[in-house]
């Protein structure tokens, strides 16, 4: 009897296990899941989970990646506005938006299928978008001309539209410029005009430098001219306010006149007859005047 | 039949006994070790179902392909252990979020190897670069230059890197998918921001710049299309065609004399300025002297002026004569020849002939500057 219930839960596991492989299925979180009845897609499950079905043959389950997936499309040479042939390589970044109307469109639901799908619309929309744009407009210096953002937003827009209007299931996530090139012979011809730009470069960079050297120098000069001829007036400015500081002095000498000059006179003589100076003199020059003066001298007496 | 059959067989009860008991006990023990299995097999089940988070990783519990809790809660540490159910009712993944990732973008960069890059070779440069084998960037003034990016990042939203982007289409849960986007991001920086530099700005002039923009241009990408990742790092080399590269440098060096005669010129500004500066000082700290001077000198003159005027003013006279005879003695001390010359008997003046001539200049020495 113990026998017989240890057989026959083996066989109840046995049997749900396989009851459970045959009536369910998961779907991962990164999943989306059509079910199909009878071979008709009837259902899209997105939300992750156990769920049941039928099993085969009244009921098939597909399953496909429903997170973004990137690639970059063949780089294809295109016509600009002012005819440069640029080539222009892109990536973008897609995913499966509506599994349903995604997997009757490809063959077994296949991405790659899908991915050369994108490839033509890409090509298409990138002829059309870079027609009708300048070079300037990809390459600029100035921001208000680059429209290079804008430009990938053309192309997303354009391809977009194609997606909308077939009813793919497949949305675009994200699209950028990958490679933005020249034909391989235009290469060479910027090679050789960069070349042509360096030599006047070097050319203009010594005429530059000498003349912005000798600028510099003779402004300088200059300068130190103009700072000597102003530190000249102020020192004059200084000297007449020391005269003028001077004068106020000068009334105390009017309290004498003769005197003062008398002082300036003996002041002149003292600073005049220096060292190596020769002096002429007679018996009437103070102190020799006394030789003049002299008692007559009686030596009979 | 029972009977006739013991009648035929008088010991076959007894052989029927021995062979059923033999296999009864041989069922047994298989039972047993059936048993044994069984309960040693759900043990290595449970036990299976422990596992741990590694320090620098994040997990999540797929229960039958759903995340086990919601938001961040979703995501395990590292610290603690864990149990879950076997495959293909959990499924536990691991996510790689404290190592830094790292990829190269080479968008814009010749075609060489790995090899040649270690040993520091270029390839020989060709006339011209194959757009499909040679990558290169366009610049705002229509150059073409080499530039390549390395970027360093780390997963910030781990549920965004293994839930919202797939590398390939085999339903794997890894970085791939990550790893692709901010290649491109690093792609389009690379292209985006050489549109609108000018090549002497991203070769020489605001190297800083380029690379701040190519990296503000990569996190607006990942900020813009929600890739859960934070830029660590972006290194940002570029470099002139290899076409190109010695007329580059011969305008390197062009460059370098310019700034050096510039850089001269201002020596040359600064000196000048600067005995300027010192001439005008000294011009003008002379005038100062010379005022002090010159005001003091009055000034002494005068207090002088009012200690003698009493005197003067005694006996004019006198006091004349005394300071002219002691003004004349210092001038007779110091006077190197002294002439006299008396007056004639007959009181005529007498006529005196000198040869004056200057004294003959020094000549210069160490001494005498």
């Amino acid at each position: 009897m113990k026998k017989n219930l240890i057989t026959l839960i083996i066989a109840v596991v046995l049997l749900v296990i396989f009851a459970l492989l045959l009536f369910t299925f998961q779907v991962r979180q990164s999943e989306v899941v059509v079910v199909s009845t009878f071979l008709k897609p009837t259902d899209t499950i997105t939300n992750a989970g156990l769920y049941v079905k039928w099993p085969w043959p009244v009921q098939s389950i597909n399953r496909f990646d429903q997170r973004v997936q990137t690639f970059a499309d063949i780089p294809s040479e295109t016509l600009t506005a002012d005819s440069t042939m640029l080539l222009v390589n892109v990536f973008v970044g897609w995913k499966i938006s509506d599994a349903k109307e995604f997997f009757p469109k490809f063959p077994g639901g296949s991405p790659l299928a899908a991915q050369r799908q994108l490839e033509n619309m890409l090509r298409s929309a990138k002829a059309a978008v870079v027609g009708k744009h300048n070079l300037s407009d990809f390459v600029n210096s100035d921001p208000a001309q680059l429209k290079f953002a804008g430009i990938e937003k053309e192309i997303q827009n354009s391809v977009e539209a194609e997606l909308a209007k077939n009813n793919y299931g497949i949305s675009l996530e994200f699209l950028g410029i990958k490679k933005l090139g020249l034909p391989e012979n235009v290469t060479q011809s910027v090679f050789d005009r960069m070349r042509a730009e360096r030599t006047k470069f070097i050319t203009e960079a010594q005429f530059k430098g000498e003349a912005e050297a000798t600028k510099i120098k003779s402004a300088a000069e200059r300068k130190a001219a103009d700072v000597i001829y102003n530190a000249q007036a102020e020192a004059t400015r200084i000297e007449g306010a020391g005269v003028a500081e001077a004068a106020k002095t000068l009334g105390v000498f009017q309290e004498n006149p003769e005197l003062a000059v008398f002082q300036l006179q003996l002041e002149a003589l003292k600073n005049s007859l220096g060292q190596k100076s020769t002096l002429i003199f007679d018996e009437r020059t103070p102190p020799f005047d006394l030789f003049k003066n002299l008692p007559a001298v009686n030596p009979g007496k | 039949m029972s009977d006739h059959d013991h009648h035929d067989h008088p010991y076959a009860p007894e052989a029927q006994d021995a062979g059923s008991q033999a296999l009864a006990e041989a069922l047994r023990s298989s039972f047993v070790i059936v048993k044994f299995a069984m309960v040693a097999l759900v043990v290595i089940i449970f036990a299976a179902g422990f596992f741990t988070v590694n320090p620098g990783e994040k997990a999540v519990i797929l229960r039958f392909g759903k995340p086990l809790g919601d938001g961040p809660k979703m995501l395990l540490s590292a610290g603690k252990l864990y149990w879950s159910f076997p495959y293909p009712i959990d499924e536990v993944v691991r996510i790689p979020i404290a190592e830094i990732q790292k990829i190269t973008s080479s968008v814009g960069w010749y075609a060489t190897t790995p090899e040649m890059e270690l040993a520091g070779i270029e390839p020989p440069a060709g006339a011209s670069l194959n757009p499909l084998i040679d990558g290169y960037v366009l610049t705002a003034d229509r150059n073409i230059i080499h530039t390549r990016a390395t970027v360093s990042y780390h997963i910030d939203d781990p549920r965004t890197a293994i839930f919202s982007f797939a590398a390939g289409t085999n339903h794997q849960f890894n970085l791939g998918g990550i790893s692709n986007a901010v290649q491109d991001a690093a792609n389009n920086a690379l292209v985006a921001t050489a549109a609108r530099f000018a090549v002497d700005d991203i070769l020489t002039r605001d190297q800083a710049g380029f690379r701040t923009a190519v990296r503000s241009h990569i996190e607006e990408i990942t900020f813009r299309e929600k890739l859960g990742v934070v830029i660590d790092q972006c290194d940002v080399q570029s470099v002139a065609p290899r076409q190109l590269k010695e007329v580059f440098a011969a305008v390197t060096t062009a460059r370098q004399n310019h700034d050096k005669l510039i850089n001269d010129a201002l020596g040359e500004q600064n000196r000048i300025l600067s005995q300027a500066g010192a001439t005008a000082s000294s011009v003008t700290n002379a005038a100062e002297s010379a005022r002090t001077r010159f005001v003091t000198g009055i000034q002494s003159d005068a207090e002088a002026f009012r200690a003698l005027l009493p005197k003067y003013e005694g006996n004019p006279q006198l006091y004349a004569q005394l300071e002219l005879t002691k003004v004349m003695a210092i001038v007779l001390t110091n006077v190197q020849d002294k002439i006299f010359l008396p007056q004639r008997a007959d009181g005529k003046p007498r006529e005196l002939r000198l040869m004056l001539n200057r004294e003959p200049p020094q000549p210069k020495s160490a001494a005498n500057p």
